[in-house]
C-alpha cells in the first residue's frame, strides 16, 4: 500500500525533469499561492460554519433541530467539482439566478463566480460537514459540569463558549480542518473548471499536457511535504494539553430553548449552509435534468451506473477484505511491527488522488514492461499489459487512497468487541481462525458495513485518480459527469451528477438507521 | 496431582512490570480453591497463564501429568482442558443462551443433549432461545459456567464472578454457585479478592502478593497459622503489640520478633491468659460499633467494641493460643 508514496519520495531525490526549471519558475509560484490560499481562506470559512453549526445544534433548541442536524451532513453526498458546475449554471449568463430574476422583473448585477473567490466558496460549502461533525461528536461528549464551572465563575454564556468550548474542541476542529485541507489539496474538478491553477491542476498540466510524468512526479512530492507538514501539525498542536477530562460523572450538556425570535434565527442560520451546500446544487441539477430529459442517451446511463457500481463495489469489497486482514493478522501474530506497518498502510486517505495515481502508473508500467520482458525471452510468449490501462491498477489505487476510510470505522468496532469474547471462544476449543468467523465477524456486522458503504460512496466521487487511471472503455459516473461539463454540455452532466448524489445519500440515510439500530 | 505450577513467572511492558515471580504450587483433583490477592498481586496473571491466554516467561505448568506450558511449549487455549469463567462472563451477545452452551461442544454427537443437560444444572431450563441481554446479572453468570462446563474440563476457573455484585446477592449467588459446583464435582480455582468469599467457598485458599505465593492452605489452618502479618490481616483487623503494651500485660516478648492480636481476640473485663488495666481514654459512636481508644502504659491502642464501655478503667484480656507471632 506505501509502494506509490515511497515510489514518489524516491523519485524526488533523483531530481526534477527537463521543464522543471520553467515549472518552478513561472507556474510553481502560482500553484503555491493558489494553493495555500484556498487551504487557508477555506480552512477559515469551513470553521465557521462548521463550529458554529455544531454548538448551536448541539446547545440550542428550535424549530427543525432534528432534521437539520442530520441535512447539515449532505453537502458531503455532493462531490465539490459538481457543486462547482452547478454554481457556475446559477450565475453564468443567462443562468437561474438571472431566469429567476427577470421573471421577478428584478435586474441582477452580474456575479461572476468563476474565480479563487468563487472556488473558495464552493469548496467551503462543501466541506464544512468534516468540521460539523467532528466538533458535534465532540460537543456531544462534553460535560454541563464544565459550562456549569465557567458560568458559576462568572462567565456568561457567551463569553464561556469563546474561552472555554473553543478552546477545548481544538482537537476536534483541528481533526475536521485537517480533513478538509486534504480535500482542498486533493480536488481537481472544481479548480480545473473555475480555472484555478493549484498543485492537483499542476500535476495533471505536466502529465497530460507536457508528456512529463517526472515533472509531475516533483509537483506530487512537494504536495506531499505540504501534506506531512498538515499532519505533523495536526500532531504537533496538542502538546502536553489535555482536552478531555477524567472525570467520570459525565452530565450531559442541557440544550437552551432560546426567545422565539432566536429560535427562528437559529434555524434560518443553521439551514443556511444546506441551502448553499446542497439545496441550491441538486435543485440547479434536477433543473438541468428535466431540461436534458429529451437528449439523453439512457444506454449511456445505464452503462456508467453499471460501471460505476461494479467498480465501487470492488473497490470497497477489496478495501474491507484487506483492513480486516490488517487488523486482525497484527492481533493473531502478536507482531507489533504489522501495527506500524498497518498505520502506514493508511496513510493513503491523506495523499491527493493524484499523486496516488502517479505512484500508481509509473511502478506499475515499469513492472509491467520488466514481466513482458522476461515472459518474452524466457518462454517466447507475448503478452499484454495487464495492469497499466486496466481495473486492475484503479482498484489498486482506490485501495491505497481509501484503506484508511475501511480501517478506521472497523478498527473502532474491533475496540469496542471485549478482549474477553474472543479469549472465551477460545477457551472453548475454537482456535483463531474459527473465532473469527464465528465471533468476531458476526459482531463486527455493522462496522464491515459501514466501512464498505463509505469506501463505495467516496469511490463513486472519485475523479483525478479515476481520470488518470482509468481503462479506456471504464464510464463512471464521475468521470462522465466531469467530461461532460468540460466539453460544455453541461445541462447532460446534470443525470450522472444526480445519479451520484443519490448513491451517496442513500447509504448515508441506511447508514444513519443502521448505526442507530445497533 | 491434577496441575502442577513449577515456578511461574510472568512479566509485562518488556520486563518493566513484574506480574508473577516464580509461583510454585499444586492443585488437588476434586477440590475447589480460591486465589485470594488485591488487585495486582498477579492472581488474574496465573489463572490466564493456567488457561493458556497469556504464555509465562519462565517455569512450567503441567495438568493431569502432562506438561502444558513451558518455555518451548505452549499449549493454545482451545486445546486446554480448562474451563474459564470470565469476570465480564463474555457472553457472546448475537448467540441465545442455547447457542452460547452449545458453542464449544458443536462437535459431539450428543450436544443438544449436554445444552439440555448444562441448563438443568444451572436451572435455566426453558431459558435456551432467550439472548444474553435478556437475562439478569446473576442468570448470565449461570450460563457462563454452564458453557465452560459443557465441555466437561479437568478444571474451571472463575474469574471474580462476584465482583460485580452488591453484599446481599453476591451471598446468594456465592452459595448457588458452590451448589453447582459441587453437584459436578469438577476442580474449581475462584480468582477473588474477598478474602469472606474465599473462606466460604474453598477447600484450599491460595494468598498473593506481588506476584508470590504467600501460603496455601485450608480456610482454617490460614486463619489460625498465617504465614506472614499480610495473610493474617485479610480475615480481621490487626493490631501490632509494642513492647511496652506486651510489658503491660506481663508479657516477654523476643527482640526478634513481631507480635500481633486480631482485633476481637481482646477481651474487656474478663479473665484470660494474659491481662493488665488500661484507662479509657475515648469512646466514639461509629454506628455498628464503639471505638475505643485505650491508653496501656502509656501506649494507645484502639479496639471496637459492640456495647459501649462506662468505666473509666477496664481490665483487657487476651489468651496465648490467639497471639500471632511472626
Amino acid at each position: 500500500m506505501s509502494i506509490p508514496t515511497l515510489y514518489i519520495v524516491v523519485q524526488f531525490l533523483r531530481g526534477p525533469g527537463e521543464s522543471w526549471a520553467h515549472f518552478a519558475q513561472y507556474l510553481l509560484p502560482i500553484y503555491l499561492r493558489n494553493s495555500l490560499y484556498l487551504l487557508l481562506a477555506c480552512g477559515v470559512l469551513t470553521i465557521l460554519i462548521g463550529v458554529g453549526t455544531a454548538w448551536i445544534s448541539t446547545r440550542y433548541e428550535f424549530p427543525l433541530r432534528r432534521s437539520l442536524e442530520w441535512l447539515l451532513i449532505l453537502p458531503l453526498a455532493i462531490p465539490s467539482y459538481i457543486t462547482a458546475f452547478a454554481y457556475a449554471g446559477v450565475f453564468d449568463y443567462g443562468g437561474s439566478l438571472e431566469l429567476l430574476a427577470r421573471g421577478l422583473g428584478l435586474e441582477m448585477p452580474k456575479l461572476d463566480i468563476m474565480n479563487i473567490y468563487g472556488l473558495i466558496f464552493i469548496l467551503s460549502v462543501s466541506l464544512y460537514p468534516y468540521v460539523y461533525v467532528a466538533c458535534r461528536a465532540f460537543f456531544m461528549h462534553q460535560s454541563q459540569n464544565l459550562l456549569e464551572a465557567a458560568q458559576v465563575l462568572g462567565d456568561s454564556e457567551r463569553r464561556s463558549f469563546f474561552r472555554l468550548i473553543l478552546p477545548i474542541s481544538r482537537p476536534a476542529i483541528v481533526g475536521g480542518v485537517v480533513l478538509v485541507a486534504m480535500e482542498v489539496l486533493n480536488d481537481y474538478g472544481a479548480a480545473k473548471y473555475y480555472g484555478i491553477n493549484t498543485f492537483t491542476t499542476g500535476i495533471f498540466k505536466s502529465w497530460l499536457d507536457y508528456q512529463e510524468p517526472i515533472t509531475a512526479v516533483y509537483l506530487a512530492a512537494l504536495l506531499l511535504v505540504i501534506i506531512f507538514g498538515l499532519l505533523l501539525w495536526e500532531q504537533l498542536q496538542q502538546g502536553r494539553k489535555r482536552y478531555t477530562s477524567g472525570t467520570k460523572d459525565r452530565k450531559r450538556l442541557v440544550r437552551i430553548r432560546p426567545r422565539s425570535t432566536r429560535r427562528c434565527f437559529f434555524t434560518l442560520l443553521v439551514a443556511l449552509p444546506v441551502i448553499l451546500g446542497f439545496i441550491i446544487p441538486v435543485a440547479q441539477l434536477i433543473y438541468w435534468a428535466f431540461l436534458a430529459f429529451d437528449v439523453i442517451n439512457w444506454s449511456d446511463i445505464f452503462t456508467m451506473v453499471w460501471h460505476s457500481l461494479t467498480i465501487a463495489t470492488l473497490a470497497a469489497a477489496c478495501c474491507v477484505c484487506f483492513a480486516v486482514a490488517l487488523l486482525f493478522t497484527s492481533q493473531w501474530n502478536h507482531l507489533r511491527s504489522i501495527n506500524k506497518l498497518a498505520k502506514f498502510g493508511v496513510l493513503g486517505y491523506a495523499i491527493p488522488g493524484a499523486v496516488i495515481a502517479v505512484g500508481v502508473y509509473v511502478p506499475s508500467l515499469f513492472f509491467e514492461k520488466w514481466l513482458i520482458g522476461v515472459v518474452k525471452t524466457t518462454f517466447s510468449f507475448k503478452i499484454g499489459l495487464f495492469l497499466t490501462g486496466t481495473t486492475v491498477a484503479l482498484v489498486y489505487a482506490y485501495m491505497v487512497r481509501f484503506l484508511a476510510v475501511a480501517h478506521n470505522p472497523i478498527a473502532a468496532g474491533k475496540q469496542k468487541i471485549q478482549a474477553t469474547l474472543s479469549e472465551a471462544s477460545q477457551s472453548l476449543g475454537k482456535n483463531p481462525v474459527a473465532t473469527f468467523f464465528k465471533i468476531e465477524l458476526p459482531l463486527l456486522r455493522t462496522a464491515l458495513l459501514s466501512a464498505f458503504i463509505l469506501v463505495f460512496i467516496d469511490v463513486m466521487k472519485e475523479l483525478p485518480l479515476t481520470l488518470i487511471l482509468k481503462p479506456f472503455y471504464l464510464k463512471t459516473l464521475a468521470v462522465e459527469a466531469y467530461q461532460y461539463a468540460s466539453d460544455e454540455r453541461v445541462i447532460e452532466s446534470a443525470f450522472p451528477a444526480l445519479m451520484i448524489i443519490l448513491t451517496g445519500v442513500l447509504p448515508v440515510i441506511f447508514l444513519n438507521r443502521l448505526v442507530r439500530q445497533d | 496431582m491434577l496441575l502442577e505450577i513449577n515456578q511461574l513467572t510472568k512479566t509485562f511492558d518488556a520486563g518493566r512490570v513484574k506480574a508473577l515471580a516464580g509461583v510454585s504450587l499444586q492443585l488437588a483433583a476434586g477440590k475447589i480453591y480460591s486465589i485470594l490477592g488485591e488487585s495486582g498481586s498477579g492472581k488474574t496473571t496465573l489463572a490466564r497463564l493456567i488457561a493458556g491466554l497469556e504464555r509465562a516467561d519462565e517455569g512450567s505448568i503441567t495438568l493431569g501429568g502432562s506438561l502444558i506450558s513451558s518455555i518451548a511449549t505452549h499449549l493454545p487455549p482451545e486445546k486446554r482442558p480448562i474451563g474459564f469463567v470470565f469476570q465480564s462472563y463474555a457472553l457472546f451477545p448475537h448467540l441465545s443462551v442455547q447457542q452460547n452452551i452449545a458453542y464449544g461442544i458443536t462437535t459431539l454427537s450428543n450436544w443438544q443433549e449436554r445444552v439440555e443437560e448444562m441448563l438443568q444444572l444451572v436451572e435455566l431450563k426453558g431459558y435456551g432461545k432467550r439472548y444474553p441481554h435478556e437475562l439478569s446479572g446473576g442468570q448470565q453468570q449461570r450460563v457462563a459456567v454452564a458453557r465452560a462446563m459443557a465441555r466437561n474440563p479437568e478444571l474451571l476457573i472463575l474469574d471474580e464472578p462476584f465482583s460485580n455484585l452488591d453484599s446481599t446477592l453476591r451471598i446468594g449467588l456465592r452459595d448457588e454457585l458452590f451448589k453447582i459446583l459441587q453437584r459436578t464435582g469438577v476442580t474449581a480455582v475462584f480468582i477473588t479478592h474477598n478474602a469472606e468469599d474465599a473462606l466460604a467457598i474453598s477447600d484450599e485458599i491460595i494468598v498473593l502478593l506481588e506476584g508470590q505465593l504467600l501460603q496455601q492452605a485450608a480456610p482454617q489452618e490460614l486463619y489460625q497459622q498465617p504465614a506472614t502479618p499480610y495473610v493474617a490481616q485479610l480475615f480481621a483487623r490487626l493490631l501490632p503489640l509494642s513492647k511496652k503494651v506486651l510489658e503491660a500485660f506481663s508479657f516477654e516478648p523476643a527482640s526478634d520478633k513481631k507480635y500481633f492480636l486480631r482485633e476481637h481476640d481482646f477481651r474487656i473485663n474478663q479473665t484470660a491468659d494474659y491481662q493488665s488495666t488500661a484507662t479509657v481514654r475515648q469512646m466514639t459512636f461509629m454506628g455498628k460499633y464503639y471505638l475505643l481508644t485505650l491508653d496501656i502504659g502509656g501506649q494507645f491502642l484502639q479496639i471496637q467494641v459492640p456495647q459501649p464501655v462506662p468505666e473509666e478503667e477496664v481490665t483487657l484480656a487476651w489468651s496465648a493460643v490467639d497471639l500471632l507471632v511472626f
